[in-house]
């Protein structure tokens, strides 16, 4: 069975339709790159992963569970699914630490000692020991990413969502970012990210899925994929965001 | 019978401070409770509760403080209760300083960004952590300042409880003009204990602001 699977998933905005039908699944280990023009569902798409956003029809499922089911836990199910924002949204008025070990102390009653030790080796991770006593207003876009990443590691998540987390940030500070998803990828994480980076989702993707209008409307391999596309949609896609 | 203002009257107005600081206080705490229930109720998920919120919020804010204190110190008594003072100032003044604190409160949770409460339930945290952890310690430094300009405005407005009986800083002015005939100076000293009272909250006030800033 897969680790996520969306089913004929439906989401409206009022009367506009994002998601129009989308069937994926996801298995473990396996590393997804959404593409897709913005308004193309893709960010919505991820949300719905976690239960964020709320579907008005079709399933979604991780792990067995039926996330848009309302008996599911969803705080629950969020533990094994971590997520990471665009604009980061770290806990301004909490350290680097605090920032990392306030859920498994509230969550998962992790004991303060032992928390502490969870945010080193979680930073060690991104690269951010040195940052630990930090708080998010002295880092830079990029380490604020990478300690938002650590956060979500700290749980130990089954599955990460990345959505579009490299999008807000300086050039020059993107590839300290993706190298941390390098290194996840190659540990084996499963991930779903929702990216703008192309040339990465070929580096580092399995499969790559092209959204337009609200649908799945190309996916595959993410070298043959994006090498040969066999939309016109998609082939307009890429010429637009490789020039 | 005018008599001569004299040092006896000056502290006879200290003295009816004190009602005017008891009054405060019960207005502040019961406000207070009042308060963090309709700020609550104001930001909660169900759309029901937030109405509720918002229906009280609407009533109270319509109508004047002086109306509440008449309709509990002398509206019962058409039923033959008698309700003390106290209980009619401490009920009024609860369900005025509610209002205005809950309002004042419900901005300032709702200050903080949406992205807020949406990373903290991504790492599993139900809604009332996510409150206290994240949303409650981040709005706190945004409330004090209007939460003690309130507070300012409280001390001043508990004069209006002279109307069901207490004697308090504004009353007892009213009383030793009365019988002294001495209004510019009599006034003056109520005015400048009521200055007394508020300068130091507002000096506290900046001080915590930054001292919460420091420690974010």
């Amino acid at each position: 069975m897969s680790l996520v699977e969306l089913l004929d998933v439906v989401k409206r905005y009022g009367r506009h339709t994002v998601l129009n039908g989308v069937s994926l699944s996801v298995e473990k280990g396996e590393i997804i790159a959404i593409i897709g023009r913005s308004g193309s569902g893709k960010s919505t798409l991820l949300r719905c992963v976690n239960g964020l956003e709320p579907i008005h029809g079709g399933t979604v499922s991780f792990d067995g569970t039926v996330v848009n089911d309302p008996a599911t836990d969803l705080r629950k199910l969020r533990q094994h699914v971590g997520i990471v924002f665009q604009s980061f949204n770290l806990f301004p008025h909490l350290s680097v630490e605090k920032n990392i070990t306030l859920a498994p102390k509230v969550v998962k009653r992790v004991p303060p000692a032992e928390a502490r030790q969870l945010a080193e080796a979680v930073l060690r991770k991104v690269g951010l020991a040195e940052k630990i006593d930090a708080y998010p207003d002295q880092l830079s876009g990029g380490q604020q990413q990478r300690v938002a990443i650590a956060r979500s590691l700290a749980m130990s998540p089954q599955v990460m969502l990345f959505d579009e987390i490299t999008s807000a940030l300086d050039p020059e500070l993107v590839g300290e970012v993706l190298k941390v998803l390098e290194e996840m990828a190659r540990d084996g994480m499963t991930m779903m990210l929702v990216t703008h980076e192309i040339g990465f989702a070929r580096k580092v993707a399995d499969r790559v899925v092209f959204m337009h209008e609200g649908r799945i409307w190309e996916e595959g391999p993410a070298a043959a994929t994006l090498a040969q596309p066999r939309t016109p949609e998609l082939e307009t896609f890429l010429n637009a965001v490789l020039h | 019978m005018i008599r001569e203002l004299s040092f006896i009257d000056v502290l006879y107005l200290i003295a009816a401070t004190r009602w005017t600081l008891a009054l405060t206080a019960i207005a502040f705490a019961g406000g207070g409770l009042v308060g963090l229930a309709v700020a609550l109720l104001r930001v909660s998920g169900l759309a029901p509760l937030r109405w509720l919120g918002g229906l009280y919020v609407l009533v109270v804010q319509g109508t004047p403080l002086l109306a509440w204190l008449f309709v509990f110190f002398f509206g019962f008594s058409i039923f033959g209760i008698t309700v003390s003072p106290w209980i009619a100032a401490a009920a009024s003044y609860s369900i005025y300083a509610g209002a205005f604190l809950g309002e004042i409160w419900r901005g300032c949770l709702q200050a903080i960004p949406r992205t807020q409460w949406e990373a903290g339930a991504s790492l599993g945290l139900g809604f009332t952590q996510q409150l206290r952890y994240i949303i409650v310690p981040q709005a706190l430094r945004l409330a004090i300042p209007p939460t003690v300009g309130f507070l300012v405005q409280l001390i001043k407005n508990t004069s209006l409880a002279a109307v069901i009986g207490f004697i308090e800083l504004t009353r007892e002015g009213q009383l030793t003009t009365a019988t002294t005939f001495r209004p510019f100076t009599v006034y003056l000293i109520v005015a400048a204990i009521y200055f007394a009272l508020c300068f130091p909250l507002t000096q506290v006030s900046r001080r915590l602001e930054r001292r919460l800033h420091v420690a974010r």
